[in-house]
């Protein structure tokens, strides 16, 4: 074996290695899909929903609502089985709610340069349309702390905006890394002005981040909002969380895996 | 995922081309000096433009086979400082790694492929200074372990020479997004480099 083999051989190996550790997770148990063409944003929505295992329809299960459903369904439907086994909780139904138009106009509340704007005509696909259907063909919980919304980036954004402009939606709010610089923080205008109807209410908010996460735009806004949260919301159970040593992407799924374990500890 | 797979597959299918080549010169002429230093400037372009000065220095073992070493001083975000009312100060990162390389020679080029491990340290500060609402600061420090791939292209043969490199971290590990406008995990962290190398030894 002459030296160039002796070379490429382990370096060919050990990259194989580290790049299969990426390991694929599928939605456990039964999933059923369809498209809801909403009338409000006049676009199709594919959704899946992941059943709990022994799903009971004359039971009433709480519902996670994914955004960026495509990247997230499957990892969330995981994580969900598996802590609801860990605490001994029933499993919540989870909610894909696949692209009908752009991430930066469904998920974003105003036009500037880095979003168009659609978050109110989506808030009402999903308060409107979606959930009907879902409490309608599923046994859903039809009240408010029966209702989750998990988002990432963009989708964070949108659960902030839910949590500040449509309260009465959703009980739950899984925010990772959200934009909470978009629009010169606009959502802290939202959170003013709604603080007075909103702050007595009960809430769940998870608010996870990547220590890494240093594009200029991410932490200080991060930070201010949870401290609004802890200082404002005597109802609120709210919990920060940074991941190490990770970024925007990286921190995503361990903040899933972090959010859900929060959930599902005060469900 | 995929696209740092096929970069890894025309990188290798790239090195055994040119090491076939090799077979057909004369051993030993490129050989000559064991001890490269090589200081660069460089940039990471994703998501937003970081700007590095860096410097390798490599330790010929073999004919093929060298010690390196990666020092790199990364000033992060360099023309976006002032952002929706969000300031960012002292944004930089601090890289040293070392390594194992394999070199293979064309006529005029030295192409290296090596596995580099180490330690970087970040650190930025961000303040939120909205008139319209409470200012908050928030500074991170964080040391974190890094591990990547690095390809090097060496441009001539004399004492002075050109050096091109490319690099690809490992850690952490690739995350795959369907954002149709985002970048697949590691590849938002790829960094390129030029830089003069002196042969010393």
């Amino acid at each position: 074996m002459d030296t160039k083999t002796i070379i490429i051989i382990p370096l060919a190996i050990i990259l194989l290695l580290v790049m299969s550790c990426n390991k694929r997770i599928t939605a456990p148990g039964r999933v059923q899909q369809f498209t809801i063409q909403s009338m409000h944003t006049s676009a199709a929505y594919d959704i899946k929903v992941a059943l709990p295992e022994n799903y009971n329809g004359n039971k009433k299960y709480s519902a996670v609502y994914v955004l960026d459903g495509e990247d997230n369904f499957n990892f969330v439907a995981y994580h969900s089985k598996k802590l609801s086994d860990n605490y001994g909780k029933e499993n919540v139904l989870v909610v894909s709610i696949g692209y009908g138009r752009n991430r930066t106009l469904d998920y974003t509340p105003t036009s500037v340069p880095q979003g168009q704007g659609g978050a109110p005509a989506f808030m009402d696909f999903i308060s409107n349309e979606l959930i009907p259907r879902i409490e309608s063909d599923f046994a859903a919980d039809t009240s408010r702390t029966g209702r989750v919304i998990l988002g990432h980036s963009f989708g964070g954004l949108f659960g902030a905006y839910a949590f500040t402009k449509h309260n009465n939606v959703f009980g739950n709010y899984l925010l990772l890394s959200p934009s909470l610089w978009y629009d010169n923080e606009i959502v802290f205008q939202y959170e003013q002005e709604n603080r007075q109807s909103i702050r007595d209410k009960n809430h769940l908010v998870f608010l996870g981040i990547g220590q890494l996460e240093n594009s200029g735009r991410m932490q200080a806004p991060f930070q201010a909002f949870h401290l609004r949260l802890n200082d404002n919301y005597p109802g609120i159970k709210l919990r920060k969380n940074t991941v190490s040593q990770m970024d925007h992407v990286s921190s995503r799924n361990p903040n899933i895996i972090n959010a859900l374990d929060f959930y599902f500890q005060n469900k | 995922m995929k696209n740092i797979q096929i970069f890894i597959a025309i990188l290798f299918s790239g090195t055994l081309s040119s090491s076939a080549q090799d077979s057909s010169l004369p051993a030993g002429k490129k050989a000559t000096y064991k001890i490269t230093v090589e200081p660069g400037i460089g940039i990471s372009p994703m998501p937003i433009m970081d700007m590095a000065l860096s410097n390798i220095v490599q330790v010929r073992l073999t004919r093929r086979l060298s010690a390196i070493s990666y020092t790199s001083i990364r000033e992060n975000n360099l023309f976006l400082r002032n952002f929706n009312y969000i300031k960012s100060t002292n944004n930089y990162t601090l890289t040293q790694k070392l390594g194992v390389g394999s070199s293979f020679y064309t006529k005029r080029n030295i192409h290296t492929l090596s596995l580099l491990a180490g330690i970087t340290y970040d650190t930025y500060h961000e303040t939120l200074d909205n008139p319209r609402f409470e200012r908050v600061d928030m500074k991170v420090e964080s040391w974190r372990p890094d591990m990547g791939i690095m390809y090097k292209l060496t441009l001539g043969g004399k004492k002075y020479f050109f050096s091109y490199r490319m690099y690809i971290p490992l850690f952490p590990y690739p995350v795959k997004t369907a954002d149709s406008t985002g970048i697949e995990g590691n590849m938002a962290n790829v960094s390129f480099e030029i830089g003069l190398g002196i042969r010393i030894k």
